[in-house]
């Protein structure tokens, strides 16, 4: 009796998403036209990304486990995103206005700007770019900072659904990306992208984050939102094939149990589950999970075998 | 592969009898298909129509018991491929490698108490794997003495032969060598009735070794996948477990053994979210543990079902009577996110967890499992009511609506605050509006 199991085709495939233009590398997620990781029966184009986070001021929640690799730098954003790249080897890197929050120092739009500024001149690796959250100045931080780097192809990390069309606006107008966000709930990822699509931003530039919920923190909720929103797109659902971003390092690193117990295998198995579950881009916080997983997706995608 | 109500229904006598305790025999049928009803509700059935509709009705991935008594370990049984078709029924066993030590009683005994409480589950080591040596029938009878199931990972037919007879009672798993001549031990493990792992080049050889080992007599079987690197691995998982639910090959329909070796937590990563049923894993040292633990309860949970806390008291550092007392729902990411904020504010507090039946809170709310009285009466019998002197209870915010009936219902000069809608914001709450007050 022999065995035969046979390829399963798909009628849907993954938007490609090129992040980064002007003085950027350009990087391009994306075009995989069958389950995450099925490199035996459907073809990948692109493989998952990695970046790592990094702050306009000192990060205030990080714990000294995650704060260690980046001493000299923490809060420095131009000489730590040259440590992400020339050292720790990420692909691209996302700088987190933390500062910009009023709670967290306020800083301005302006000064928002020249820190995004700063980072571009440092290194030419494509920029994601994350403002403070919700509220007002979410929106004026970000459409500052597109409108200063104009064509760069920066990611905009992000637009909800209640809060989308000024930065709709901006991404078209300045040419960057946009990061739509939904929480964990495929419906309104869906509607969030219809929006978006409505408001003439063309879906080729966004991207979706469907809000990660760390490991032993609602992990399993964002892996099968993800799985099932994967399965839309494949089969065919056009409003929700784009490629997805977890921010990994962000969620892992708030659990109790990175205190006590390894914080770096934390974010690991975070990343690697929700790779699974189909992350394209993924944004971490230590070099060392960000080495581990390279070395597990250039043996997936180099075509090297490897442990 | 499942019989539609037709099919089922040409099995049945179609007398119309009523027996059943439905109309129609065809009303019966579709009952059947659907898996609703019991075949032996018809007294009628002909052996040929309990035999289809067996067959049709085995799990498409068989059970496999390792162990005996209390500690024992079903694995298997599985029926999807992804969890949010319906759920992951059996939690992979996780068992740890013991090496020879000199030390292996004392080692023994601190892994049957280690105890971790996580979320309302008790993670533990579910059981040993213990390498081929020279004392591994001690090591052995050691572990299964103390409850252990056991997987004795061998190096040569004789020696786990006489670690296996030694220890057959408990039921081991036996798992040979990579490349070893399955038969010899397939006749062995038929012998001792006990488990046996089938090993394979490829997904071919795994399947067609694996219908050997049950014509050899081994009726419990698992399957240990081909692949020297992850990718390779991660088909073989993929490729054994759609194989088996599409019923492809009867070979393939076995729960999945996989071995971990030290630092290769990425392996164990991929075994538990994907279809591996039981891991034998070297120690990385204590830091590995838990995150494996807490991956396979998030991906063994029942999305049907959430994950609960115990309702009771729980205190965020150490709390004393002038604390702040909060009240939160027990549906334990609810709880996760408000017990890791209350830590970041730095100020020691009582965190109430009251039963809403696993709901967060508005969804609580609108279900009335999180009404005034209700609360009320929860905060009184867990005796929250008696940890604080300040009478003052501080519900979330999107709950406001509860706070005059929840004071009412508290009586005795009690009164509520309403603190922030997220988590997230209650550090600017305490500074704001709860110290002020205070």
């Amino acid at each position: 009796m022999s065995l035969e199991l046979k390829p399963k085709k798909w009628p849907g495939a993954i938007r490609t998403v090129t992040l980064g233009s002007g003085s950027r590398r350009p990087l391009t997620v994306g075009g995989g036209n069958g389950l995450p990781l099925h490199t035996f029966e459907a073809s990948f184009p692109h493989r998952p990304v990695l970046a790592l986070e990094i702050t306009d001021v000192p990060p205030p929640r990080w714990i000294d486990t995650v704060r260690q690799p980046w001493n000299g730098v923490l809060g420095q954003p131009a000489a730590a995103a040259r440590r992400a790249v020339d050292e720790f080897g990420a692909d691209l890197v996302m700088l987190h206005l933390v500062g910009t929050h009023p709670d967290r120092g306020n800083r301005s739009p302006q000064e928002a700007a020249a820190d995004v500024r700063a980072v571009l001149d440092s290194v030419p690796v494509p920029l994601i770019v994350k403002g403070p959250g919700a509220g007002p100045k979410q929106n004026d931080v970000l459409a500052r900072v597109a409108e200063e780097c104009q064509g760069e192809g920066l990611a905009l990390h992000s637009a909800c659904q209640e809060e989308y069309k000024t930065l709709a606006a901006v991404a078209v107008a300045y040419g960057h990306v946009l990061v739509a966000e939904s929480p964990i709930d495929m419906n309104i990822a869906k509607q969030l992208n219809i929006l978006l699509a409505d408001a003439s931003m063309d879906l080729r530039r966004t991207l979706m984050d469907p809000l990660t919920g760390g490991l032993g923190y609602g992990l399993e909720y964002t892996y099968s939102v993800m799985e099932r929103i994967r399965l839309a797109a494949l089969g065919g659902d056009a409003m929700l094939n784009s490629p997805m971003i977890c921010l990994v390092g962000e969620e892992a690193w708030k659990a109790k149990e990175v205190k006590v117990s390894g914080g770096v295998h934390w974010e690991l198995a975070t990343a690697l589950a929700l790779i699974e579950a189909g992350a394209e881009v993924l944004v971490l916080r230590h070099p060392e999970s960000l080495a581990r997983l390279h070395r597990q997706l250039d043996c997936w995608f180099g075509g090297d075998a490897c442990r | 592969v499942p019989l539609t109500g037709l099919q089922v229904f040409k099995l049945l006598p179609n007398t119309n009898c009523r027996e059943c305790g439905y109309p129609t025999c065809l009303a019966f049928a579709m009952k059947l298909a659907a898996g609703k009803e019991s075949l032996a509700k018809c007294p009628y059935a002909s052996p040929e129509a309990c035999a289809a509709l067996g067959a049709a009705s085995a799990p498409p991935i068989r059970g496999v018991t390792i162990g005996r008594g209390s500690r024992a370990i079903t694995v298997g049984e599985e029926t999807v491929f992804f969890r949010h078709e319906k759920t992951f029924v059996r939690r992979p066993g996780l068992f740890r490698v013991l090496n020879p030590a000199p030390n292996r009683d004392a080692l023994l005994d601190s892994w049957r108490s280690l105890r971790i409480e996580r979320a309302g589950e008790v993670f533990q080591v579910d059981g040993v794997a213990i390498p081929e040596s020279p004392g591994s029938p001690d090591l052995a009878a050691a572990a299964a003495e103390r409850g252990f199931p056991v997987a004795i990972l061998a190096a040569t037919l004789d020696g786990a032969s006489a670690t296996a007879e030694r220890i057959k009672d408990h039921r081991p798993l036996l798992v040979p060598p990579a490349g070893a001549d399955l038969g010899a031990y397939a006749s062995q493990a038929a012998r001792l009735k006990i488990p046996l792992v089938v090993s394979g080049s490829d997904l071919n050889a795994l399947a067609a070794g694996a219908m050997d080992a049950t014509r050899a007599g081994a009726a419990d079987i698992l399957l240990e996948p081909p692949g020297a690197d992850l990718r390779g691995l991660h088909h073989s998982l993929s490729a054994i477990r759609r194989g088996a639910l599409d019923r492809i090959h009867p070979g393939l329909g076995h729960p999945v053994f996989l071995r971990v070796a030290a630092g290769e937590f990425e392996k164990a990563v991929l075994g538990i979210t994907k279809f591996a049923s039981l891991l034998a894993i070297e120690d990385h040292g204590g830091e590995t543990w838990l995150p494996l633990w807490t991956l396979r309860q998030n991906i063994y949970t029942d999305p049907q079902k959430p994950l609960q806390m115990q309702p009771g008291v729980y205190s965020i550092g150490e709390p004393n009577v002038n604390s702040p007392l909060l009240v939160t729902t027990n549906f334990s990411l609810t709880y996760f996110i408000v017990s890791t904020e209350l830590e970041a504010t730095g100020l020691a507090c009582h965190l109430a967890v009251v039963d809403a039946e696993g709901l967060s809170v508005l969804t609580a709310w609108s279900a009335g499992k999180f009404a005034g009285d209700r609360v009320a009466k929860a905060l009184r019998t867990m005796q929250a009511t008696e940890r604080v002197s300040h009478r003052t209870a501080i519900i979330p915010g999107y709950v406001s609506v509860i706070s005059g009936e929840l004071e009412d219902a508290l009586g005795d000069g009690w009164r509520v605050l309403v603190g922030p809608q997220e988590a997230s914001d209650l550090g600017p709450f305490f500074r704001d509006v709860w110290q002020p007050a205070q």
